[in-house]
């Protein structure tokens, strides 16, 4: 059975780079960058050796307990779930839970990815195991972890596989992802913003609390490495064990749960924003456009980044002076801009449906029109607050004017570049959104063009009224503005052009397979 | 009579391969037309190039004597488009969806709300009016999408495998409307590879294989006195039955 596994795992990993040369390309960076994981990890662990007895210690916990935790969110946000995650492959074929439970850890700890975390553990045993019993300790104390890691990560998976397969559940985790890498952020901030005590303090009380989790203690064990430190390892060996059998029983259960993708799901509420709006073509696209921002999850994670980035932008560069009033809100007009830069990528396969309407340029350009106004409904406000917000930080309240409108300015110019580079440089947005690539398969040169297009023209177009808003001409903001819906307009009206002229070949580049 | 679709030459290569090689498609004007053909025949590459979709290499498609690519405006008025692969707005809700595309198309707002209504009681979606389209399964999603593509009332209705996945009620309700649209003298295409339909529904059928077309007439013509079936086997070149010897372990399991 393991042998089985371990082969089927291999050949899935062989069978989706058939033919397909970006993603072998993708496979041997994947293999390097596990290399070099695995070598500096264990590298990094090694060298604690050098450090004093208790803060290796200390590194020792939170760093196993880190791995513990990537190990359980990763595979989630990254990859959902493969085939040899998903027990519902295996549900038809003659084999008793336990079975399935040895194969599918055997088929977990295969890869490039786990092997490089086994190596990287290794490290801890030179870096922490100061006796001879601490290294007898730590070579079992990492196998129980990585053992632990499988276990809980499988477990985790298995408990939330109905979730995974519903769609709502992959709208939850889409934007869970974009928390996650956002709470990732939060303990730089910390340390850079100065914690009492200094990062020593922060250490010392994360490895007091983690050093009672198994991960904490397999780490606390080798470097004990004495009767402590098997007592230690006795129960996170039970713990090992303990998951184990809960992941049966959520297996179990997860073989005889139907898909719940294909259940009914809930109404959607009637929105009330038409009636605000322009009829025909135009409202239309907003209302539509304002939708998508609620319900598509590719929508969401992209202004709630644009939000988390502008805020930290805010804070962070809190420092005296109407200059650093205007630069973060004129960042974050960027920032959402270049959502803009690939308009109809966000419709995908669904633009024909405007395509067998559109009957020329203006029907193009129209279209462009909704979609800005719909940016520019949530965006205006937006950007308004956060000039308010970031005046009130650099200590001058009144450069919230210039600041607001020297934003709403390169607003307008980030959308105007943008409609240029939608039509110029489509692609498709992936089904789902993942770290690693934000385009489809082989788009990946359109997709750099497209933005870096977008920041270019928003930079070259923008640059000169923000610097001399920037250096107390602040009437020049007043101009921004007209400059702004100028460029937008400008952008519009040649983007119609183009849109119009190469529609068919639009509609092919954002409706690629992923 | 006159013809409501005619495609002179029409040519499409993907790199080496040919998928559309010139061909005159006809479907006279008020007639339900089936584009019967094996996987990868070519019909879906046709219907998108007559459906101003996808840009021929080479041809002519005229919709009610309008020169598709050259004059869009006469066109594209004129036709409703159901496409393969139930390409839809997900994050719509099905009335939203209809109320989009009825006020894209620049009718007034309470025209298109009482058409909506109208058309999501005959399709039997009114309990599901409210709910994301992401969330339909496939007889519904092609209902909206035939709702959708009935909303500007077309004279010409291209449907790209409106049957497939599709369960026998919603089959059923599809068909009615259908039948009741093409009565009053609009022209329905369809592509699809069920025959017995296309026997049951069409008084027009055009085969193609392999790019090419290979009959088309009113229905009768093309299958002579056979089923259509069986005509059909026949036009594409397909040998009927499987072929002998192997397989001698399967039946009668004794496992």
């Amino acid at each position: 059975m393991v042998g089985l596994f371990v082969r089927l795992k291999l050949r899935l990993i062989r069978g989706s780079l058939r033919g397909d040369t970006a993603k072998q390309i993708g496979f041997v960076f994947s293999m390097i960058a596990a290399a070099c994981c695995a070598f500096f990890g264990f590298l990094l662990f090694a060298v604690t050796r050098a450090a004093d007895a208790d803060v290796a210690q200390e590194i020792g916990i939170v760093a196993f307990t880190a791995f513990a935790m990537s190990w359980t969110i990763v595979p989630l946000l990254a990859f959902g779930l493969d085939e040899t995650l998903d027990p519902s492959r295996l549900a038809l074929f003659p084999l008793t839970p336990r079975q399935l439970a040895v194969g599918m850890l055997t088929a977990g700890a295969t890869g490039p990815w786990p092997l490089a975390s086994l190596i990287a553990l290794f490290g801890a045993v030179i870096g922490l195991g100061r006796t001879a019993g601490g290294i007898v300790l730590g070579i079992l104390a990492v196998l129980a972890v990585f053992a632990f890691c499988l276990v809980l990560s499988r477990t985790v998976t298995t408990a939330l596989s109905g979730v995974l397969r519903s769609r709502r559940g992959r709208d939850l985790l889409a934007v869970a992802a974009v928390l996650v890498v956002v709470a990732g952020q939060l303990p730089n901030l910390l340390i850079n913003r100065g914690v009492p005590g200094g990062g020593r303090a922060l250490l010392d009380s994360l490895a007091a609390v983690l050093r009672w989790t198994p991960p904490g203690m397999a780490a606390h064990a080798i470097s004990d490495g004495g009767l402590v430190g098997l007592g230690e390892l006795v129960v996170v060996a039970a713990s090992v064990v303990l998951l184990a059998w809960l992941w049966m029983l959520a297996l179990r259960r997860a073989l005889v749960t139907p898909d719940s993708s294909s259940q009914q799901a809930g109404s959607v509420r009637r929105s009330r924003i038409g009636r605000f709006l322009p009829s025909g073509m135009l409202g239309a696209v907003v209302a539509k456009e304002l939708k998508y921002v609620r319900r598509e999850p590719r929508g969401r994670i992209g202004w709630i980044s644009a939000v988390v980035v502008s805020g930290f932008l805010a804070f962070s560069m809190h420092f005296e002076g109407s200059v650093f009033a205007i630069a973060p809100p004129a960042i974050a007009a960027t920032m959402i801009g270049l959502q803009a830069a690939n308009v109809f990528g966000i419709d995908g396969r669904a633009l024909w449906m405007n395509a067998v309407v559109f009957t020329g340029e203006r029907d193009v350009r129209t279209d462009l029109a909704g979609r800005h106004l719909g940016f520019a409904i949530i965006a205006v406000p937006l950007l308004t607050v956060l000039s308010v917000v970031s005046a009130i930080l650099a200590g001058d309240l009144w450069a919230a004017v210039p600041a607001a409108l020297t934003a709403w300015g390169v607003l307008g110019v980030s959308l105007g570049t943008g409609a240029i580079t939608s039509v110029l440089s489509p692609y498709t947005l992936p089904e789902r959104m993942n770290a690693f690539s934000s385009a489809a398969p082989g788009q990946g040169g359109l997709m750099f063009v497209s933005a870096f297009g977008a920041m270019l023209g928003t930079g070259l177009l923008a640059v000169p009224f923000v610097v001399l808003v920037a250096v107390g001409f602040t009437w020049v903001s007043v101009l921004a503005v007209l400059w702004g819906l100028l460029v937008s307009f400008g952008g519009r009206r040649l983007a119609g052009v183009v849109g119009w002229n190469r529609l068919p070949d639009l509609l092919a580049a954002v409706a690629r397979p992923t | 009579m006159t013809n409501a679709v005619r495609t002179h030459g029409l040519f499409k290569r993907y790199g080496p391969q040919v998928a559309v090689a010139g061909i005159d498609l006809i479907v006279p004007k008020g007639s339900f037309a089936g584009l019967v053909g094996p996987n990868g025949a070519g019909k879906t590459t046709t219907l998108s190039m007559i459906t101003t979709l996808l840009r021929p290499d080479g041809g002519v498609v005229e919709i009610d004597g309008h020169n598709v690519w050259a004059d869009p405006i006469g066109v594209k008025g004129r036709i409703g488009v159901l496409p393969e692969g139930l390409r839809l707005f997900e994050r719509l809700s099905g009335r939203e969806l209809l109320l989009y595309n009825g006020q894209l198309r620049g009718i007034p707002l309470s025209e298109v709300s009482s058409r909506a209504d109208e058309l999501l009681r005959v399709m039997d979606l009114v309990e599901a009016q409210d709910k994301l389209v992401v969330d339909y399964s496939t007889g519904m999603r092609k209902k909206i999408g035939l709702a959708a593509a009935l909303l500007h009332n077309p004279a010409v209705l291209f449907l790209d495998e409106p049957f497939e996945g599709v369960d026998p009620v919603s089959a059923n309700t599809l068909t009615e409307v259908l039948r009741r649209y093409t009565e009053s003298g609009s022209t329905v295409v369809f592509s699809s590879h069920v025959m017995d339909l296309v026997e049951r529904l069409c008084d027009w059928v055009s085969v193609m294989s392999r790019g090419y077309i290979v009959a088309q007439g009113p229905l009768d013509s093309v299958r002579q006195g056979r089923t259509l079936n069986e005509a059909f086997l026949e036009l594409v070149g397909a040998r009927g039955d499987a072929p002998e010897g192997g397989l001698s372990w399967l039946g009668s399991s004794s496992a």
